[in-house]
C-alpha cells in the first residue's frame, strides 16, 4: 500500500512542469470561464447548453496555439475530449428517456455510464504519467494466504461493481423470456428476476475470489467462521435474509402480491436482502418490513393462488318493499358498475330484520385487490341512484319520544284519545 | 479542492436543472467565489513554486524498457526497484530529498510511449533502454542528445559509443550497463558445461536435454559459432554474396535443421518456455541472458551453473548483448534535467558502476575502467568471455535493430526449417533475400 501511495504522490512532481502547468491552467481557465459565462448569460441568444461546445471550441483553440508554437498539448487535449464525453453522455439523456422510464434511465447513468466514463478517464489520466502494468503489479498485502496486487484488487472490484449493478438488465431480460415462454406469472417473473440477480452476484463473488486466488479451503473456513459470527452476532440480519429467499422460492410474498396490513391492502414493491418494500394505496405510503416478520406471523394475502378478491357493501332498505325485488335490484345495479366481474355473478343477501330497516348486503367480485375502495364507493353510488329511480327507501333510523311522568302508572300516551 | 471545483465546473455547464432553489443562491455565490479564488490559487502556487523549486518533490522519472521475453512481473520490478533503489540511495547522500520513479515499459513499445507522453509534457526524466532502442528514439526525435565531453566518453568502449551516435553525429544516450548473454546449466546433471557446437550435441547424444527457442535474439550466438557471421554482415550490407559465404549460411542452417532432428533437443516457441522448463529440470542446459540469472538461482540455488556460449570449430559464437544506456526525455523543468543529468553521470563513476553490476552479477559495467574480478566469479568470467565473443555482432546489431520488419521473416523461415519444411540450401537463398531486403 505505501508502494502505491508514493506512485501516486510521485506523480505530483510532474507539477514542477512549466509546460505542465500551462495546460492545466489553460484547462481550467477554460472551464471556469465558460461556467461563468453560462451563469451570467455573457451570450444571451444561446441556450444554456451551447455554452459547453463553445468552451470546447476555445480549449480546441488553446490546444492549437500550444501546438502551433510548438508546446506539448497532449494533456489539455486530454482532458478537453473528457470534457466533450461528458457532454455527450448529459446529451445522450434525451433519447434515452424515450426508451427507458425514469427509475431505469436514473439507474443506467448514476450507476453506470458515468462511473464507468469517470473511471475510464481516470485510467487514461494515469497512463499519460504511469504504466498500467508497472502500477498492477504493486503489491498490496497478503488475503487469506495470498499476495494481492493492485491489479487483481482493481480487476476484482470491476468485476463486483459490474455484477452488482449490470445484472438487473440481463436477469430482467431473462425472467421476461421465460415468462413469454412459460406463460409466468407476473409476481414468479418477478422472484425469478430476483433469485438470478442473487445467483449471478453469488457466482461473481466467487469467481473474484477465485480470481484472487483465494483457494476453496480457505473460503469454506471463512464460511465457517462467519456461520458462527452469524448466529451469534448478526443472526437477525442473517434471519431476514434466508426468510427473504425462502419466502421467494414459496412464492408467497414476491413484488406484485398484495397484502393485507393492519386492515389495509399492500402491494409488494421489492423483496429485499433484509426487507420487503410494500406500498400502501391508502396514502401512498411505502413501508419496510423485515422480512422474517412474514416469515413468523400469518399473513392476509389477496393473490396467492389468484388476483381476484370477494368485496362486499351493505345498504338497508324499508320494510314495505319486497325482499326479493331488492335483492334483484341490488344484483343488478352491481352488475353495471364497470369495474365489478360479472362472473362470479353478484350476489345480494337480506342479512337481518334492523330496528328501522330490513339490511340487505351486496357481495360481487373484482379483479384488482387494491380496487377495493374505489369500487365499494361506486357500487355504492349506483345502489343510490337505481334506489331513487325504482323508489325505494332507505329509511334513517325513527324514535318516538315520550313526556315521563311519576309514578309510572300516571303514565299515558302523548296521543292520547280524544276525550 | 481543484478537482473538485473543476469537476463542479464541468458538471456544471452540463446539468442546468440542478439549478439551487433561489434561496440558496445566495450562499452558493459566495461559495462559488471562494472556490474561484481557492483554485485560483491553487493554479498559482507551483507557478510561483517552480522559481524556488521547493514546492514539489524533487522527483526524476525513470523509464525502464523491459525486453520481449521479460514478463513485467512483481519481481521483475523488484529485480530493477533492488539494482537501481541502492544507487539511488547512495545518489541521496550527495543530492538530498530526490526521490525515483521507476516505471517499467516493453521495450518494443517504448518510441510509442514515449511519443504519446512528449505529446502531453510528461515524458520522463531519464530512460533506460537499449542502446538501439535510444537511437530510434532519437531519430524520432523523441530524446535529446546526450550532453557529455569527449574526455568524458574515454572511459566507454570506442565501439560502443559509435553505435549509440545518431546520423546527426549526436549522442542518442549514455552506455551504463552491459547485459551478456550466456548458457546456462544444471551442475548436478551435466558436470561440464559444453564448449563448442560438437560438445553440445555430443551432449545431448548422451541423454542431456537441451533446448533452444526459435526467438533469433536467442539463436543468433549459433551464426558466430557456425562461421556465418561475416557472411551476414555482407548479406545485410547488401554487398554481394560469393559461394563461400552461401556456405557458411547453409551451414549455420543445417546445423540448426540437424539439432532439431536430435532426440534430446527440444526447440520451443519462445523462450520464457524454455526458461520455466530449464527451472523446472526437464532441460539441462539453455541459452540464456545475465538479467535472469537471480530468478534461476533463486530457484536452482547451487545447482545453476554459467558459462560462454559455445564456440565452433576456429569461430567463436557471436550472442547478442545488450547495451543499456540513459537517454534524456524531452519534457524535463531545467531542474529535472540538472537532476537527470546528475543522476546519469553519477550511474558511470566507477562506484556506482561496481554498485550496479558486481552486487547482482547481471551485467557488466559500461565504464572499461572498472575492473572486473573474474578470478573469484565464475560467472563475471562467463560473462566478460561473452561481452568480448559479442564484439563481432556489434556491426550488425547497429544495423538490424530490435523492431527491424527483417526479424519476423527470418524467424518465420527458421520455424519453416526446423519443421523441416524447408531444406537449407532452399532456406539459405530465402534468408539472403531477406537480410539484402532493406526496410
Amino acid at each position: 500500500m505505501k508502494e502505491l501511495l508514493l506512485e501516486i504522490f510521485g506523480w505530483l512532481g510532474y507539477l514542477e512542469r512549466p509546460r505542465v502547468l500551462l495546460q492545466l491552467g489553460l484547462v481550467i481557465a477554460v472551464v471556469l470561464l465558460t461556467r461563468e459565462a453560462r451563469r451570467q448569460r455573457w451570450l444571451p441568444a444561446l441556450p444554456m447548453i451551447a455554452y459547453p461546445p463553445l468552451g470546447l471550441m476555445a480549449l480546441g483553440l488553446g490546444c492549437g496555439a500550444l501546438a502551433g508554437l510548438g508546446m506539448p498539448q497532449g494533456l489539455a487535449s486530454l482532458l478537453g475530449l473528457q470534457w466533450l464525453g461528458w457532454y455527450g453522455i448529459n446529451l445522450l439523456h434525451q433519447p434515452l428517456a424515450r426508451w427507458l422510464p425514469p427509475q431505469r434511465l436514473h439507474q443506467l447513468e448514476s450507476r453506470l455510464l458515468r462511473p464507468a466514463y469517470l473511471v475510464g478517464s481516470a485510467l487514461l489520466l494515469i497512463r499519460e504519467v504511469d504504466n498500467f502494468n508497472d502500477i498492477a503489479v504493486i503489491r498490496l498485502g497478503e488475503l487469506l494466504g495470498v499476495s494481492v496486487s493492485f491489479g487483481k484488487l482493481f480487476n476484482a472490484l470491476v468485476v463486483v461493481y459490474l455484477v452488482l449493478v449490470g445484472c438487473g438488465p440481463p436477469a430482467a431480460g431473462l425472467a421476461w423470456l421465460v415468462q413469454r415462454s412459460l406463460g409466468l406469472s407476473e409476481g414468479s417473473r418477478k422472484a425469478m428476476e430476483l433469485m438470478l440477480r442473487y445467483l449471478v452476484v453469488s457466482l461473481g463473488l466467487v469467481g473474484v475470489a477465485m480470481h484472487l486466488g483465494i483457494n476453496s479451503t480457505a473460503l469454506i473456513a471463512v464460511a465457517g467462521g462467519l456461520s458462527v459470527g452469524l448466529g451469534f452476532g448478526i443472526k437477525e440480519v442473517f434471519s431476514n435474509f434466508i426468510s427473504g429467499i425462502w419466502l421467494l422460492f414459496e412464492g408467497s410474498v414476491r413484488p406484485g402480491e398484495v397484502l393485507m396490513l393492519d386492515g389495509d391492502p399492500c402491494e409488494v414493491r421489492r423483496l429485499g436482502l433484509r426487507a420487503t418494500l410494500l406500498w400502501r394505496d391508502r396514502d401512498n405510503a411505502e413501508l419496510l418490513i423485515p422480512n422474517q416478520t412474514f416469515f413468523t406471523a400469518a399473513a392476509t394475502t389477496y393473490t396467492a393462488s389468484d388476483r381476484m378478491r370477494r368485496s362486499q357493501v351493505n345498504v338497508g332498505a324499508a320494510y314495505h318493499h319486497d325482499p326479493a325485488a331488492v335483492i334483484a335490484l341490488l344484483e343488478a345495479t352491481a352488475l353495471e358498475v364497470p369495474r365489478v366481474l360479472p362472473t362470479p355473478a353478484p350476489k345480494a343477501l337480506l342479512l337481518t330484520y334492523g330496528d328501522s330497516a330490513i339490511h340487505y348486503a351486496l357481495r360481487f367480485w373484482i379483479a384488482n385487490p387494491m380496487d377495493n375502495v374505489g369500487i365499494c364507493s361506486d357500487v355504492n353510488q349506483s345502489i343510490w341512484q337505481a334506489f331513487r329511480r325504482d323508489g325505494i327507501e332507505i329509511p334513517f333510523p325513527q324514535q318516538v319520544q315520550y313526556d315521563m311522568a311519576w309514578p309510572p302508572e300516571s303514565h299515558t300516551s302523548n296521543h292520547s284519545p280524544a276525550p | 479542492m481543484l478537482a473538485k471545483r473543476l469537476l463542479n465546473g464541468m458538471m456544471g455547464q452540463l446539468m442546468p436543472s440542478m439549478a439551487p432553489p433561489p434561496a440558496a443562491r445566495k450562499p452558493q455565490r459566495r461559495r462559488d467565489r471562494l472556490l474561484s479564488l481557492l483554485s485560483g490559487l491553487a493554479l498559482l502556487a507551483p507557478l510561483g513554486g517552480c522559481t524556488t523549486g521547493r514546492q514539489w518533490p524533487n522527483v526524476v522519472y525513470v523509464a525502464i524498457g523491459a525486453n520481449k521475453d521479460q514478463l513485467i512481473t512483481a519481481e521483475l520490478k523488484q529485480a530493477f526497484q533492488d539494482q537501481w533503489m541502492k544507487v539511488g540511495a547512495r545518489f541521496r547522500q550527495i543530492h538530498p530529498d530526490t526521490h525515483f520513479q521507476f516505471g517499467i515499459y516493453p521495450e518494443d513499445e517504448m518510441v510509442e510511449v514515449m511519443r504519446r507522453r512528449s505529446r502531453s509534457g510528461l515524458a520522463p526524466d531519464l530512460l533506460l533502454v537499449n542502446g538501439d532502442t535510444a537511437l530510434r528514439l532519437r531519430q524520432a526525435g523523441l530524446v535529446d542528445p546526450f550532453p557529455v565531453h569527449k574526455e568524458q566518453l574515454a572511459i566507454f568502449n570506442e565501439e560502443e559509443v559509435r553505435r549509440l551516435r545518431s546520423p546527426d553525429g549526436q549522442l542518442a544516450g549514455l552506455p551504463v550497463l552491459v547485459q551478456t548473454q550466456l548458457s546456462c546449466f544444471n551442475r548436478q546433471r551435466l558436470s561440464e558445461p559444453p564448449a563448442t557446437l560438437q560438445e553440445l550435441l555430443n551432449a545431448t547424444a548422451n541423454g542431456h536435454p537441451m533446448g533452444l527457442s526459435l526467438d533469433l535474439y536467442y539463436l543468433f550466438w549459433i551464426v558466430g559459432s557456425t562461421g556465418a557471421l561475416p557472411a551476414m554482415d555482407r548479406a545485410v550490407l547488401g554487398h554481394s554474396l560469393n559461394p563461400a559465404d552461401r556456405q557458411a549460411l547453409t551451414g549455420w542452417l543445417a546445423w540448426m535443421q540437424n539439432a532439431s532432428n536430435q532426440q534430446r533437443v527440444s526447440i520451443f516457441p519462445d523462450h520464457p518456455t524454455a526458461e520455466a522448463e530449464f527451472k523446472a529440470g526437464r532441460l539441462d542446459w539453455i541459452p540464456c541472458r545475465s538479467t535472469v540469472l537471480p530468478q534461476l538461482r533463486r530457484v536452482m540455488g547451487s545447482a545453476l551453473g554459467v558459462a560462454p556460449l559455445p564456440d565452433g570449430v576456429g569461430h567463436r559464437a557471436s550472442p547478442i548483448n545488450r547495451l543499456r544506456v540513459l537517454a534524456l526525455g524531452r519534457s524535463s523543468s531545467a531542474a529535472g534535467r540538472r537532476r537527470a543529468l546528475a543522476f546519469s553521470y553519477y550511474s558511470v563513476n566507477p562506484l556506482t558502476q561496481r554498485t550496479l553490476t558486481l552486487g547482482s552479477q547481471t551485467a557488466l559495467p559500461a565504464n572499461r575502467f572498472v575492473t572486473v574480478p573474474v578470478q573469484s566469479s565464475q560467472v563475471l568470467a562467463a560473462m566478460v568471455t561473452a561481452a568480448n565473443q559479442g564484439l563481432q555482432a556489434n556491426s550488425l546489431v547497429t544495423l538490424v535493430h530490435t523492431n527491424d520488419p527483417r526479424i519476423p521473416r527470418v524467424q518465420t523461415l527458421l520455424t519453416e526449417l526446423v519443421f523441416g519444411e524447408r531444406n537449407p540450401e532452399g532456406a539459405t537463398t530465402e534468408l539472403i533475400e531477406i537480410l539484402q531486403a532493406r526496410p
